[in-house]
């Protein structure tokens, strides 16, 4: 939805106001010239079901709001149809932005891109697989060698764009923690296949910041399947009932909050797309782009790309960045395991600083994790 | 009871930034208290005469043990120790500090609980049976559709500015022990048809200033068109709904403006062009939902208890609670357990937190994990085992929870009145108080029997005077407060307004004129009916008479 303060308001936009009765709003708009509804108060919400009904009934101009309006109204205006809100003298455009983007989820259709609740369920129910259970020594390890023969030197977008395409027959999800590098990974699977499914481990633990960023990146990226995967709440409430299970067991936290939480949200898929990098970190240094784990494949597009690589499309593709990597964050988790890192540190050495962790778990697989 | 999965919890989680972010644009000045107002009372957030109230949702009435100790906790640590559970089944806390409200919120999140929509003009928390899932009568358990509706409502992007708040509530069956006749819309489950639920729905109830008993739009909605016909109600009522004056802006001002046969026509034509494809919930979503309302795992039992029967046979005590405060189990073996909030001379729906915790304790030894919110402002324990009720009531005893007066004249429903509230004329805890106090006697009050007494303290009638077999509404006379009488409001499936018998009394006349209405009843009912029967037979004149009596005019 555009906000614009000045102009744009063409000779042929027929200006209403919220208390027109609704025929003569039909009326008004018969010829699909745009729409101009005034909201006298923003407490008489008329103009919300105005809206709505238009474009039920099939009306495809342009539908543009204005008058007293709340930037808090501002997801109940473009939900009900509208496309633009002309702003006031004075309204605050960040405000109107930042309400635009408060929340992920929706329980009920609209005219908004979002997917209702109900309908993102229905996708992610556990559908039987009718496939036999993959055999990781034999053919799930035979899949993922020929698939990295295939794949080892080729650029992230072939990568992302071969395992998504449905004659591989694999069920793909990516795994984001839309930290300080997330865009870029995200970017690419934006223009290979925004409808792919997006897991976010929503740990209960991440800076606001990462929360913030994670809608303003879904939404600029246009990626339509973002999936919030939260720990279970009775475990939570046994293992954790204080939430400070970080300071005394970090290893336990992780596995509460992501290793769980990851095993139930990846059940109905084959493969998962990660954003790992060789030079991230030394446990690190050996990724493959396509690998089996856990009788999964996880699939590593950026696995080749150097830090200045990756630096170079970040800024090629204008992608906006972490609100907190300025602040020295390199590698963004939970906000009591990371700290911003010194100059000639590796980007992963802020994380789980001060004691003997590097990684969480979600990528070392069953045998590793428990060991 | 349902549980929140990923898309619940998140939705919550951004709802208490997004208020977060809003009280801090309030605290910069970038938003007015003007604006400000109906976006914290989306939250539960009121301003009363003392200090802010927080009114927590309780969906539908259920709660798990978890939930229960939470609400205690948040008693204990941001108010007074108590809190007050309302009419609608949800709780107030009348003590918290403005800026320990985020905190509070996260606190409820924590346990999968919010205070969205618990007032402002939207859709409010959806109520239903108290005892839907453990009442034989039922048709189908009306929770899962709650649970839907309370989905469906939340943050809803053309019905969160309506011309004025829209309560719904639903039951499983003919009985309506929710009082839906008076809600804006009521929702009746009256079959099936295959997989499919079948609705009957009534619209324009309502109490308050101008009160109306609902009426009829729908015999036999089907379930899968519920959220298409709902929309059409709201759409209705929102273009065309009052908003030149609050005390008309209900839905029940609309259709008695428009007759019901013009609003039926009107909610038809926008059904009608409705893409209720849309709206249309996926079976496998329905089924998800209902998969949480399964019924508990019951032991099979074969409906007589040594336990219970020596019990009875040995302590009068809990022989009385038993006749009193149990109710009947469609389980062999199991009954349901009013926990009466109406404690001798005690504010009808306050609890303490200690109080919550020994009921959290007892839900979760002895009634599945779950306990209920009542309308009639007490707690519910729908699944308890014959064998289990004596250590129960042993338990309640010790907590002063074990008040035998279910649906007796003691058990009084009542607003907080001008005790918290911006609002009321008048006070109606100590009168409530005072009837207490005089009808304490549990012997009256059993030869009395069923009869149902609220008391508003003003008319917004948040006390359901208008529906009371006895109701009182406090009124201003030239600064005095003054009680208004009425008899034979019912809020069943009966239901009817009260009729007014007369002038309004002083407060200290009130428990005296209530007590004469009573013994006016022992004289004259016939064999085997209720208060409210005689006064169907009979007419309100004889229990104005005896109300009046003694009165001298000057009052």
């Amino acid at each position: 939805m555009r906000l614009f303060e000045h102009g744009e308001i063409g000779p042929q936009t027929r200006r209403l106001t919220a208390s027109t009765p609704l025929d003569q709003v039909e009326a008004a708009a018969s010829d699909g010239a745009p729409i101009m509804i005034e909201f006298e108060a923003f407490r008489d919400g008329r103009g919300f079901s105005l809206a709505t009904i238009l474009r039920e009934r099939g009306f495809s101009g342009s539908l543009i709001a204005t008058g007293d309006l709340l930037p808090d109204q501002a997801r109940h205006l473009m939900r009900s149809g509208f496309d633009a809100v002309q702003l006031r003298p004075g309204d605050d455009p960040a405000a109107w932005r930042r309400m635009l983007e408060a929340f992920s989820v929706v329980y009920q259709p609209a005219f908004d891109a979002a997917v209702p609740a109900w309908t993102s369920r229905g996708k992610s129910l556990r559908r039987p697989s009718n496939a036999p259970p993959i055999d990781e020594g034999t053919t799930l390890g035979r899949r993922a060698a020929e698939l990295n023969a295939a794949l080892r030197d080729a650029d992230p977008l072939t990568v992302l764009r071969t395992v998504l395409d449905p004659r591989q027959g694999l069920r793909v999800a990516a795994l984001s923690s839309f930290g300080a590098e997330a865009a870029v990974l995200l970017d690419l699977l934006a223009r290979a296949g925004p409808s792919t499914p997006v897991i976010f481990l929503e740990t209960g633990q991440h800076f606001l910041q990462t929360l913030s960023y994670r809608t303003t990146l879904s939404k600029r990226l246009g990626l339509t399947d973002v999936r919030i995967v939260v720990p279970d709440a009775e475990e939570r409430a046994d293992l954790d009932p204080r939430e400070d299970l970080w300071r005394t067991d970090p290893d336990a936290c992780c596995d509460l909050r992501k290793v769980r939480p990851l095993a139930r949200a990846a059940a109905g898929f084959d493969a998962l797309i990660t954003g790992r990098k060789r030079y991230q970190s030394g446990t690190r240094a050996r990724l493959r782009v396509i690998e089996a784990l856990d009788g999964k494949l996880r699939i590593n597009p950026l696995a080749n790309w150097s830090a200045d690589r990756i630096a170079t499309y970040r800024a090629e593709r204008d992608l906006p960045g972490h609100p907190l990597a300025d602040q020295g964050y390199a590698s963004i988790g939970c906000w009591p395991c990371t700290r911003p890192i010194e100059d000639g540190e590796d980007s992963r050495a802020g994380r789980w600083s001060g004691v003997d962790k590097v990684e969480c778990g979600i990528h070392l697989g069953r045998r590793r994790a428990a060991a | 009871m349902y549980r929140y999965d990923e898309f619940d919890a998140a939705l919550v989680r951004e709802r208490v930034e997004e208020f977060r972010d809003q009280v801090a644009r309030r605290a910069s000045g970038a938003l007015t208290e003007d604006q400000f107002k109906p976006l914290r009372l989306m939250n539960g957030v009121y301003l009363q005469l003392h200090a802010y109230m927080l009114r927590v949702a309780v969906p539908y009435g259920t709660m798990d043990s978890r939930q229960m100790r939470r609400l205690a906790h948040i008693a204990r640590t941001y108010d007074k120790g108590y809190g007050h559970f309302t009419t609608r089944t949800n709780i107030q806390y009348n003590w918290p500090a403005l800026t320990d409200l985020p905190a509070i919120l996260e606190d409820l999140a924590s346990v999968e609980m919010h205070a969205i929509q618990t007032s402002g003009n939207c859709i409010r928390n959806v109520t239903t049976d108290v005892f839907a899932g453990a009442a034989d009568d039922e048709i189908e358990d009306p929770r899962p559709w709650c649970e839907i509706l309370r989905q469906w409502s939340t943050i809803h992007p053309e019905f969160s500015f309506l011309p004025r708040k829209f309560k719904v509530a639903v039951i499983g069956g003919p009985n309506d022990r929710a009082a839906i006749r008076t809600h804006d819309v009521g929702l009746e489950i009256v079959g099936r048809d295959g997989n499919d639920t079948l609705f009957r729905v009534f619209v324009g109830g309502g109490q308050g200033r101008l009160p109306h008993i609902g009426k009829e739009i729908a015999t036999d909605v089907r379930g899968t068109e519920l959220l298409a016909y709902l929309t059409a109600i709201l759409r209705a009522y929102n273009l065309l709904g009052r908003r030149d004056n609050i005390h008309k802006a209900r839905i029940k001002i609309l259709v008695e403006s428009l007759g019901i046969e013009a609003f039926r026509a009107e909610v038809d034509r926008q059904f009608e062009t409705l893409r209720d494809e849309d709206l249309r919930l996926p079976q496998a979503e329905v089924e998800r939902i209902r998969a949480y309302f399964a019924p508990p795992a019951f032991e099979t039992l074969d409906g007589s208890s040594g336990a219970f029967d020596r019990a009875v046979l040995a302590d009068p005590d809990f022989a009385r609670w038993n006749r009193n405060n149990v109710r009947r189990h469609r389980q062999p073996g199991y009954a349901s357990a009013v926990i009466s909030l109406k404690g001798l001379g005690e504010v009808p729906g306050d609890i303490t937190d200690t109080q919550m915790e020994v009921v959290a304790d007892l839900a979760e030894r002895y009634s599945f994990d779950e306990v209920r919110a009542a309308y009639e402002q007490n707690l519910v324990l729908p699944h308890v085992k014959l064998d289990d009720l004596p250590s129960v009531w042993r338990a309640l005893l010790a907590a002063g929870l074990a008040t035998p007066n279910a649906d007796l004249a003691t058990d009084v429903i009542a607003c907080p009145g001008l005790d918290y509230c911006s609002l009321a004329n008048a006070r109606s805890i100590p009168v409530a108080q005072a009837l207490s106090k005089r009808l304490a006697d549990l012997d009256y009050q059993e030869r009395v029997g069923p009869v149902r007494i609220n008391m508003s303290g003003c008319i917004n009638a948040c006390g359901h005077h208008h529906v009371g077999h006895i109701g009182v509404l406090g009124v201003d006379r030239k600064g005095e407060e003054y009680y208004q009488i009425t008899v034979g409001g019912s809020p069943d499936e009966q239901a009817a307004l009260g009729q007014i018998v007369g002038r309004s009394l002083p407060s200290e006349a009130v428990a005296p004129a209530i007590q004469r209405a009573l013994d006016r009843y022992l004289e004259i009912r016939e064999d085997g009916e209720r208060f409210i029967d005689t006064v169907r037979r009979v007419g309100h004149e004889p229990f104005g008479e005896a109300i009046y009596e003694g009165l001298d005019a000057a009052v």
